[in-house]
């Protein structure tokens, strides 16, 4: 026993000799265990394990003596007893009973340093943190481009499909029509600046085929179309409407007084002129998604609408609105005698004239357009009177260019225009409703309204067109409420029903009972 | 009242002009009567915009805003 004891001593001093480097570690101290222990177990084993196993404890716990030797490499030899049935068996024993006796130690170093679980947490620590900053950070990425990509092509799809259909097809129609519109205008322009506008508006003022009942027009115009031109000219009801539209706009555009204001006409000409222009232009861009076809066709339109018209043009747009005239003054009554001689005259030099044009017209082709209409007829006699017409007076004066004549002959008729410059759908001149009338009955509403009488010049003159608008409005309703009745005098019950109809209404318009009422006690 | 209140003549004028019609004799009274009932809801209204857009007194604006309104509801 002292042997083996000494040669364990002697075996573990050489073994930690060796393992000097490792004695501080607990690794050297089962490296001792492991290499020292078996080599002098194993025969004392054996001869332990011949002995019997009951005999040996006894003798084992007394001979304790042995572990303050070994010190903690003594403590396993109290499981030796218990299996050593095999080295390998032992060996796992000791190992158990090291690991079971020492665990603070193991936990402590061994199993945090080396244990999977450890080396896991730190990677899922490590993967985490750097995980989770990572998947935003692509993220923003992907949109980050998505967006910009997503932008891209919109804006490069937008812009390509809507530059080039719009610009291109525009720019096309309108150097096209540059180029086809602009030799006429330049053509007018030196002759006469304010003519293009006054071209343009003769060519739309052409509806209303004012031509009516002229024997010349009818001589010169014998062609088989004139004739169905002149058919339907000869409907009195189609030239009235066409008339009393267009009288109808002078009035909305001009209120009263249009011979004075020379300067508003001209506006008001500007404004329907460029209406006009970009009507058209409207019209062939609208076309145009196929802008060459568009084109096209606009190529072929227009000369058309020049070959057909100018003739007209010329002789209705003067002959018409003077022929307008005439009958307006017809129907004025009396009062024009001596002028309507004057005004035929005129008017048939004109058609001479015009005579004239339609036939170099025919025999020209698109080249000539409305424009040598214009050019001979300042060859005419009346060259003076027709320029100082187109500088003063606009296109839409046409229908007053009876006024020409009348400046010729007498001033007292233009101031008697200005009078009875209104003339209504049947085509009776009328005076618009006095001034004073409309301002004595608004201040006097407008001082029982509580707010200050004062009504400026404007609102006097919009509350004058008012006026003119709401007996122009009566009139229609009472002229129908009067046929209704089978009546050719308006009387007071027509009246009377036009009031009832308007409490009625009112009782729409406004919530309050108690004017109607009122009014219905003062129609009672 | 020195004056007659309105130009009966023209106002038939103007009545016959656009009606195209004759006016049996006192009618123009009843019409006048009618118009001077649109004129005081014109100039109430008109005057009511006015406040309500800040202006002073009666502007040639507010009548045209409302003056459509106030024809439509004199319309026969």
């Amino acid at each position: 026993m002292s042997e083996s004891a000494r040669k364990k001593q002697r075996v573990g001093s050489r073994t930690s000799e060796g393992a000097a480097d490792n004695s501080g570690t607990i690794y050297a101290d089962l490296q001792r265990l492991a290499t020292a222990a078996p080599k002098p177990v194993t025969p004392f084993r054996r001869a332990v394990s011949v002995t019997p196993t009951p005999g040996s404890r006894p003798i084992r716990t007394p001979g304790t003596g042995r572990t303050p030797r070994g010190g903690p490499a003594t403590r396993p030899t109290p499981i030796r007893r218990n299996a050593p049935t095999t080295p390998h068996a032992i060996r796992a024993l000791r190992e158990r009973a090291n690991a079971a006796r020492t665990p603070g130690r193991r936990r402590s170093g061994r199993t945090q340093r080396e244990t999977p679980r450890d080396i896991l947490r730190d990677l899922s620590r490590v993967l985490a943190r750097d995980t989770r900053p990572v998947q935003p950070s692509p993220q923003e990425q992907q949109r980050r481009p998505r967006h910009s990509a997503l932008d891209l092509p919109d804006v490069d799809d937008g812009p390509d499909p809507a530059v080039p259909r719009l610009s291109m097809p525009l720019e096309d129609m309108y150097d096209d029509d540059s180029f086809h519109e602009a030799p006429p205008r330049q053509s007018l322009l030196p002759n006469l600046p304010d003519d293009v506008d006054n071209g343009t508006i003769q060519s739309l003022e052409f509806g209303r085929r004012a031509i009516s009942e002229d024997p010349r027009m009818m001589f010169t115009t014998r062609v088989s179309e004139r004739f169905a031109d002149i058919n339907e000219l000869g409907i009195d009801g189609e030239e009235y409407e066409v008339d009393g539209t267009f009288i109808n706009r002078r009035r909305t555009l001009n209120p009263d007084e249009l011979l004075e204001d020379v300067a508003e006409e001209d506006l008001d000409d500007t404004t329907t002129e460029i209406r006009a222009l970009t009507g058209r232009r409207d019209g062939r861009p609208s076309d145009v998604d196929l802008g060459v076809f568009g084109e096209m066709d606009d190529d072929t339109e227009e000369p058309t609408f020049r070959f057909t018209i100018p003739p007209r043009m010329q002789a209705q747009a003067r002959d018409g609105a003077r022929e307008d005239t005439q009958e307006r003054v017809q129907e004025m009554g009396a009062q024009i005698d001596g002028d309507e001689d004057d005004i035929q005259a005129g008017a048939g030099e004109d058609q001479e004239e015009t005579a004239v044009i339609p036939g170099g017209d025919d025999d020209d082709d698109e080249g000539s357009f409305g424009i040598t209409g214009w050019e001979s007829e300042h060859d005419n006699a009346d060259d003076a009177d027709l320029q100082a017409y187109r500088g003063e007076v606009s296109a839409f004066d046409r229908s007053l260019q009876t006024q020409s004549p009348e400046r010729r002959a007498t001033k007292q008729r233009a101031d008697r225009q200005r009078r009875a410059l209104n003339i209504s759908r049947f085509g009776h001149e009328y005076p618009s409703f006095p001034a004073a009338t409309v301002k004595t009955l608004a201040t006097g509403f407008a001082k029982s309204q509580g707010s200050k009488a004062k009504i400026s010049k404007d609102t006097l003159a919009v509350l004058v067109q008012t006026s003119d608008f709401f007996f122009e409005q009566i009139g229609e309703d009472l002229a129908a409420y009067a046929q209704h009745g089978g009546r050719k005098v308006i009387e007071e019950s027509d009246v009377i029903a036009l009031m009832k109809r308007y409490v009625t209404v009112y009782i729409y318009c406004t919530d309050v009972y108690i004017c109607p009422i009122r009014r219905l006690t003062l129609l009672s | 009242m020195a004056h007659t209140l309105y130009p009966r003549g023209t106002v038939k004028k103007i009545v016959k002009a656009h009606s195209n019609r004759a006016l049996s004799r006192d009618v123009d009274i009843l019409i006048f009567l009618h118009y001077a009932l649109f004129m005081q809801e014109l100039v109430k209204e008109a005057s009511i915009a006015s406040k309500q857009a800040g202006e002073r007194g009666l502007s040639a604006r507010s009548v045209r805003k409302v003056r459509e309104g106030c024809l439509r509801g004199f319309k026969g």
